[in-house]
């Protein structure tokens, strides 16, 4: 954010006093119009009897706390799940893709592509609906890793791949020079360096990882979502319970962004995203 | 089942649901960007309180799962006396979601002009609205067709949150879920709505890197 700061300074002369009184009344009337939207939400519950502590004084309650950790547990083992079968995937479809061998590189680059224009609901439907109805049973756990996890393979092929292509050429070109294969030098050369690139990256696709696992409730796995709504059911406070939850699901994403954040200035690298790549 | 059967039957539904799918997600990125546009407007304005809500509103919506929003609209709202249809819920989710993105975008746009362009237009006499207009817009314009054309790719997959909630027609999505309810269809369902999907991030993707070469700056 602190790049943010100077360019956004840039933008502006440094201010006479007239400019300063304007931003000085400006602030104000700002600040007043933020105060008052607060304040009509905060009136919205009120006026709603949604602050009523019937609604709230559950959260005080560590059987509360201890059933929503239990979910997050949930969340947590589904999202480093499929966090581990995406690298996976994405690193052997990354290297199919940069392999000699056409037939195969084509095939990588089409599975690539195909997983990343695909929602990752679809996946998952595919999962829940699709594969049961030939004979085949698993566990809710693997119905909703294996489709994000898939999802998520795609993007991380094209993050790999990013990585790959940051190696300097002239590496590459020497290696061969001393007569390695190209297996040798994708493993001692290329690699290695890639991988440390994408570091930052790969922690930074956890959040999308762990937003498309909010819809564990698709096929009933105990994640937090859905500890949550059998809190609902329970304390009949419907509303109170969504907003915290999406303030965990907020905490903890925002969280794994600063984290990313803080590895890639510190490995004085660039954080790839789906937003930086090529679109299909 | 065979995917031709299930166009047989169910041909019409899903030529609504494409449309249906096409036509949110025209709305929400074109929401998206609109409500984007102010998200900046707010975070790059000499105010300070604003660029704080700026932020704040950017690290929220970025951050908060698209299903976490939804149970917010479709459920608690109602109890906070706004009753919304299912349709518009999902609109609304999808346009907050998209803004927060489409915001950063912009944002990395705007950083990627360099502090000593807005000095060199200083320095010519340029007055702030033209610097604005004539520097800072048309750079950052371009340099985000790339992100954008993701963004928008990225919109197309989330309106698949719409088969959370009961829409008519269902968006492609819903209707995997809808015709695997009623027929005995395996994997042709799924099939013909990937298609779908992959068709048109490959048309989009395919448009967006032809404009992008066009108005690409290279620095």
């Amino acid at each position: 954010m602190s790049a943010n700061v100077s360019m956004r300074d840039a933008l502006y002369e440094a201010p006479g006093p007239k400019t300063l009184q304007r931003v000085r009344i400006g602030t104000a009337i700002s600040i007043v119009a933020l105060i008052a939207f607060i304040a009509f939400v905060i009136r919205q519950f009120y006026i709603n009897d949604q602050l009523n502590p019937k609604y709230w004084s559950f959260f005080a309650r560590w059987t509360t706390w201890r059933f929503l950790l239990k979910g997050l547990m949930g969340t947590v083992k589904v999202a480093l799940t499929a966090g581990i079968i995406a690298m996976i995937m994405g690193l052997l479809l990354m290297l199919g893709r940069i392999s000699p061998n056409k037939p195969l590189s084509v095939a990588c680059h089409v599975i690539t592509d195909l997983f990343r224009s695909l929602p990752s609901l679809l996946l998952i439907y595919f999962f829940f609906l699709v594969i049961p109805k030939y004979g085949i049973r698993m566990p809710a756990f693997w119905m909703i890793t294996l489709p994000v996890g898939l999802a998520a393979s795609g993007v991380l092929a094209e993050v790999f791949r990013a990585g790959v292509n940051a190696v300097p050429k002239g590496q590459v070109e020497a290696a061969m020079s001393l007569g390695m294969t190209h297996g040798k030098i994708t493993r001692k050369i290329v690699l290695p360096q890639a991988l440390k690139i994408v570091i930052p990256s790969l922690v930074s696709q956890l959040v999308v990882v762990v937003k498309d696992t909010t819809v564990a409730y698709v096929v009933s796995y105990p994640d937090l979502m859905q500890n949550a709504r059998v809190l609902i059911s329970n304390y009949d406070a419907l509303v109170s319970m969504y907003f915290v939850v999406a303030i965990i699901y907020i905490a903890i994403n925002y969280a794994t962004n600063q984290f990313s954040i803080y590895l890639a200035h510190r490995e004085g690298t660039q954080i790839l995203s789906r937003v930086d790549e090529n679109p299909v | 089942m065979g995917v031709g059967e299930v166009f047989a039957q169910f041909g019409d539904m899903y030529l609504k649901s494409l449309l249906s799918t096409w036509l949110m997600t025209a709305v929400c990125f074109a929401g998206g960007l609109a409500l984007g546009i102010v998200a900046t407007v707010m975070r790059v304005s000499p105010l300070k309180p604003l660029r704080v809500a700026g932020d704040v509103y950017v690290q929220l919506f970025r951050n908060i799962p698209t299903v976490s929003l939804l149970v917010i609209f479709v459920y608690a709202l109602p109890y906070l006396g706004a009753t919304l249809s299912y349709r518009t819920c999902l609109l609304c989710c999808v346009i907050l979601v998209v803004s927060s993105f489409a915001s950063e975008n912009f944002m990395s746009g705007i950083n990627a002009i360099g502090v000593g362009q807005i000095e060199a237009a200083r320095s010519i006499g340029l007055s702030f609205v033209q610097i604005i207009r004539l520097i800072v817009i048309p750079q950052s314009l371009r340099t985000t067709v790339l992100p954008m054309t993701n963004l928008l790719i990225a919109t197309l997959l989330t309106t698949a949150m719409g088969s959370q909630v009961p829409l008519t027609p269902p968006e492609l999505t819903g209707m995997v879920n809808y015709v695997n309810s009623r027929s005995v269809a395996g994997i042709s369902a799924f099939v013909v709505s990937a298609i779908c999907y992959a068709g048109t991030s490959v048309v989009l993707g395919f448009l967006g890197n032809k404009l992008d070469e066009k108005v690409r700056i290279l620095r």
